[in-house]
């Protein structure tokens, strides 16, 4: 099974779950929960635990008062993840490995709160052999993650993100988008439009081997893993000055882009630590 | 322009492969449109495509051999090939006679000698060969430029001369010394000799054949007695039934020569020498000849550039990056 068992990390969301499903998440729905919501009629909500005395005593029509709470009601959570060619990258790590590793972590942290949990493949189409529904069973998402973890992708585009949202839950979920971005901004807004009814954590999956830690001088040549185009790099120190600050200028883009659609995005590079993913979601939950 | 193995030429377009075939190791990379662009990388890979096809054209170039074709060059020179055919026989030792210079007694070899030397001295870039002869022909000296050796050989011709005159064979030997000779445009033989001898019909043919095929221009200098029988003299009757003297009947024979042919008569060494002046005045005149200059041979070029493209590109491939993931 697995060798390095997943990391739990907690996430917390700022909306309403409409979820029925018990879970750990704030919740329109009204049930067993300790979020006082207000009062009704025991006519109309039949609950006589919940009858309020000190309201019942007050109110001079003399109904009986129920009082009502919401329940925690779990969300689903998925991980759309990326499988174009870019993610083939190997780095540090594969780029794939790492992404196994945050799904397995999420499947796992979902699991752990009772949330449901689905994964969806895509490269230029949504990758019918890579869709895993939403179930709160982990132990399909971890077989899922090692497969993913060998998964070597064909040299193909990220298209599918498009598609995305026809495959994910009616209501609104907690979306990991796991891919490196490696794609024209014009088309990741389009597709970022199209996942706005869902909380996107965009994760953005970078190795240091493809802008930070170039060989410091020297010729060589290189394919896109996507496309095939191919050229020569002349490598000196003028010009890793240049990449480098094509990724910062990238890095900018992305996280205004993100921004604008309200999704932070979660930078990941080389190593996945789930406590910063808590981290991250922490930072948004006011104290 | 032209090749050995022209043949090869249609492998020409195997060198335009590594401008159509992509390099083999090539690392992967994610998103080739978020590096900068670099128009010295850019360079640097189409150079390296261009030298590796220039490095495959210059191989099969050179394979195929090729050549400047051979050329012709018309060069101007006065170089003359003189052959000396000089009369060896017993009279050749008798003295001119009624000389005016103060040389009485000088033998007609030694007058012939002096001479000659003279006038090779003023011919400096003539080849000189040299026959003797005398009951036959005696082979002294092949055409050549060495000065010192042909001097050497006319002094020794001044010596104890022999016996009699055969100019037939003299002739025939003067005239092999052109043969495998390149012919430098200007030939000439100089036949020094008192009297004549009658020389047969098919040497006759012989010698009038291989003169004119090998441009030869004779000079034939008769040593005469003063008061003695003229070549020149057309109104010599021989006495009744006797044959014509042997001087007359070889210098109608030489008349007969398809190739040029002059005859001067000298009776002392100043009409020796004055022949000899009409001599190096005729042959003075500049030859024109066409040189042929081989053709070059460019393959050695081809192999050097290419192997300098190879070395180019090995250089870069020491550049090549190897740490990376």
């Amino acid at each position: 099974m697995q060798q390095n068992p997943a990391q739990e990390f907690s996430y917390h969301i700022g909306w309403r779950s409409k979820g029925r499903h018990p879970g750990r998440h704030s919740s329109i729905q009204t049930g067993l929960g300790m979020e006082f919501r207000g009062h009704a009629p025991l006519i109309a909500y039949p609950d006589p635990r919940r009858i309020d005395l000190r309201q019942t005593l007050r109110d001079p029509t003399e109904q009986i008062h129920v009082r009502m709470f919401n329940q925690k009601s779990s969300i689903p959570v998925y991980v759309v993840c990326d499988l174009s060619g870019s993610m083939g990258f190997v780095g540090e790590r594969s780029k794939l490995e790492l992404a196994a590793d945050i799904c397995a972590s999420a499947a796992y942290s979902a699991y752990r709160v009772n949330d449901p949990f689905g994964f969806i493949g895509f490269d230029d189409d949504i990758r019918e052999d890579w869709l895993f529904t939403s179930t709160t069973k982990v132990h399909g998402a971890f077989e899922l993650a090692e497969r993913l973890r060998g998964y070597r992708p064909a040299s193909r585009g990220a298209r599918g993100l498009l598609d995305a949202d026809q495959f994910l839950s009616r209501e609104r979920a907690l979306v990991f988008l796991i891919s490196d971005f490696h794609m024209p901004a014009e088309a990741l807004e389009k597709a970022l439009s199209s996942l706005m009814r869902h909380h996107v954590v965009p994760v953005v999956l970078w190795d240091g081997a493809e802008y930070k830690k170039l060989p410091e001088f020297g010729i060589t040549s290189v394919t896109d893993a996507e496309t095939g185009a191919r050229r020569t790099l002349f490598l000196r120190r003028g010009y890793r000055e240049r990449i480098a600050e094509a990724f910062e200028a990238r890095r900018t883009q992305l996280r205004n882009l993100f921004m604008r659609y309200d999704m932070p995005p979660f930078f990941v590079e080389e190593r996945f630590k789930a406590d910063d993913m808590t981290e991250y979601f922490y930072q948004f939950v006011a104290a | 322009m032209s090749f050995d193995t022209p043949w090869i030429l249609f492998l020409l377009p195997l060198a335009a492969l590594p401008l159509l075939l992509e390099r083999h190791h090539s690392r992967a990379y994610s998103w080739l449109q978020l590096l900068p662009s670099d128009p010295l990388s850019d360079l640097v890979g189409l150079l390296l495509k261009i030298l590796a096809a220039l490095a495959l054209l210059f191989i099969l170039l050179g394979m195929a051999g090729p050549h400047s074709a051979q050329q012709q060059v018309e060069k101007i020179g006065e170089g003359a090939q003189i052959a000396l055919v000089i009369d060896r026989s017993a009279s050749m030792d008798d003295p001119f006679s009624g000389t005016t210079n103060g040389r009485v007694g000088e033998t007609k070899s030694a007058a012939a000698s002096r001479l000659i030397t003279q006038f090779i001295n003023q011919r400096k870039n003539d080849m000189f060969g040299m026959v003797t002869f005398s009951n036959s022909a005696m082979y002294v000296m092949p055409l050549t430029q060495n000065r010192e050796a042909i001097l050497a050989a006319v002094q020794a011709a001044a010596g104890t001369a022999l016996f009699q005159t055969n100019i037939g064979s003299g002739l025939t030997s003067g005239i092999a010394l052109f043969d495998k000779v390149p012919d430098s445009g200007s030939r000439a033989i100089i036949l020094l000799s008192d009297g004549a001898g009658r020389v047969s019909d098919d040497v006759q043919q012989k010698v009038r054949d291989w003169l004119d095929h090998m441009h030869i221009t004779l000079y034939w200098i008769v040593l005469r007695q003063p008061g003695g029988l003229s070549i020149f003299d057309t109104n010599y009757k021989p006495p009744e039934n006797a044959a014509l003297p042997p001087e007359i009947e070889l210098y109608e024979y030489f008349k007969t020569l398809k190739s040029p042919f002059h005859a001067y008569e000298a009776e002392d060494p100043k009409s020796l020498a004055m022949a000899i002046e009409d001599i190096n005045s005729k042959e003075k005149k500049p030859i024109r000849y066409v040189e042929q200059i081989p053709g070059r041979d460019f393959s050695q070029h081809c192999f050097f550039l290419a192997a300098f493209m190879i070395a180019l590109l090995l250089g870069v491939k020491y550049l090549e990056v190897r740490s990376w993931h």
